[in-house]
């Protein structure tokens, strides 16, 4: 209880780095997307429960502010946080091929979306624009943004981990 | 007991769960917003004093780079201020007597509530929507201070754009360069109606569209566009912009072109909501 009341808090604070710091740094208009790295680390991780958890609340904050339509981006974030979960027993210390493939593959995936929601569905054909001018820079930023935010996560997520290691440890031995 | 609970838990089955939930929350927040807005009044009941704190960490490091100009640069600055003050203020007497000309001469067009008269409310920028391609903002101020839907939002330069959506304490604001911002124009000079539009893929020119002119409008390249009196939520004669590359269309039936806001969005920190709305029930 006490972790998930910590990832909550660290989501609200990643939602107040995106709506201020962000757009400080963003290069040519484009901003790197914090919120997605969120439920991609966790997931990786901890493993799928988590991952859908942060996710969930890391897209809820995103809808309620951003977007008008409450529950697509906690939908794409959830699965995007399962997703990272199943990789999860792949994970190793230092090995950073795996968050950055699906660090990349999830706001491909959400941004994708996006444009069919927002642009697609309106006759708007401007896919290679958007491809090339929106999600490509944004995947790259992003990727970036994770690999710095990579090692105090993880940190977090030791100091949180280490009260309840033992109960996490059958817990993956009965998934 | 728990741990059944536990393994009748697979991700599969709590992925499943959420999809379900976040199906329906998507269905119901199309339809009506009445059903969300509790959990969005809570959440920003927490988040928004935050922002506002947090706020001056981002546009703080904007500030500290200005901050940054020499002694040197300012003592010259300010010898020159002074002489620029000492002749406007000259100017100023000479404006004085024309504006009390130009008073009588609107009242006698009826034209007197230009833009200054619009009351008026302050209000900071803190927040920037994430999404790479939707340019909106939220502002500190909400449905307690005032604030209603579709009430236009301006800065010194010009229009900036309009409310879609406000809160308890805190306003989401759509600005013209969005990409599915629409607004009715017309030019200052010729009063030419059209249409300003914005578009993503003019991001990098920092344009948006300038559209539905009449082929034989006048507009000519530099012209002020200005909020035309026929739109239903813009109040009239709000600065957006200037026209650019005005070329008649391959139709031959219009004409189009782009139009450079007059409003520099990437440095825009503090906006006004002219409180007044377009339709009045008075």
């Amino acid at each position: 209880m006490k972790r998930k009341l910590c990832e909550l808090g660290i989501i609200i604070l990643f939602y107040l780095l995106q709506v201020s710091l962000c757009r400080v740094i963003a290069i040519g208009g484009v901003a790197p997307n914090l919120m997605i790295v969120l439920p991609v680390l966790f997931g990786y991780f901890n493993g799928s429960k988590e991952g859908m958890y942060v996710g969930f609340c890391s897209g809820i904050m995103y809808d309620l502010f951003f977007t008008d339509l409450l529950g697509f981006t906690a939908l794409m974030f959830t699965l995007i946080g399962f997703f990272s979960g199943m990789l999860s027993n792949r994970y190793e210390e230092g090995n950073f091929v795996i968050p950055i493939l699906l660090t990349a593959g999830g706001v491909l995936f959400y941004e994708f979306f996006v444009f069919i929601g927002n642009f697609l569905l309106q006759n708007r054909l401007i896919l290679p624009f958007f491809m090339t001018r929106v999600i490509l820079p944004e995947i790259v930023y992003t990727v970036i943004a994770m690999l710095v935010l990579y090692k105090p996560l993880q940190l977090l997520n030791k100091v949180f981990d280490s009260r309840k290691r033992k109960v996490k440890d059958i817990d993956e031995t009965i998934l | 007991m728990n741990n059944k609970i536990k393994n009748f838990f697979t991700p599969a089955k709590i992925l499943a769960i959420i999809s379900i939930f976040c199906a329906a929350l998507i269905a119901v927040s199309f339809f009506s917003d009445k059903l969300v807005s509790p959990l969005r009044e809570a959440v920003s009941f927490v988040v928004i004093p935050l922002q506002r704190g947090v706020n001056g960490l981002g546009i703080g490091v904007v500030k500290s780079e200005e901050k940054r100009k020499t002694i040197e640069e300012l003592q010259s600055y300010s010898s020159e201020l002074e002489e620029k003050v000492a002749s406007l203020e000259a100017q100023n007497e000479q404006l004085k007597k024309d504006n009390k000309e130009l008073d009588d001469l609107k009242k006698l067009y009826d034209m007197d509530q230009s833009l200054a008269d619009y009351p008026k409310v302050g209000a900071t920028i803190i927040g920037i929507s994430s999404q790479n391609w939707n340019e909106s903002f939220i502002i500190d101020k909400g449905s307690q201070d005032g604030m209603e839907e579709d009430m236009n939002v301006i800065s010194a330069d010009g229009l900036v754009g309009i409310i879609t959506e406000v809160h308890g304490n805190y306003s989401k604001v759509m600005t013209v360069v969005s990409d599915n911002s629409y607004v009715t124009a017309m030019d200052e000079a010729t009063k030419d109606q059209c249409t300003v539009k914005g578009d993503i893929s003019l991001f990098d020119k920092g344009k948006i569209r300038l559209e539905r002119m009449k082929v034989d409008s006048k507009v000519k390249e530099g012209d002020r566009i200005v909020t035309s009196g026929i739109s239903s939520k813009y109040l009239p004669g709000i600065l957006i912009g200037y026209a650019n590359e005005i070329k008649e269309d391959e139709t031959g039936m219009s004409r189009s072109g782009y139009l450079v806001p007059a409003v520099d969005f990437d440095h825009l920190q503090n906006v006004l909501v002219i409180t007044k709305k377009k339709q009045t029930t008075d």
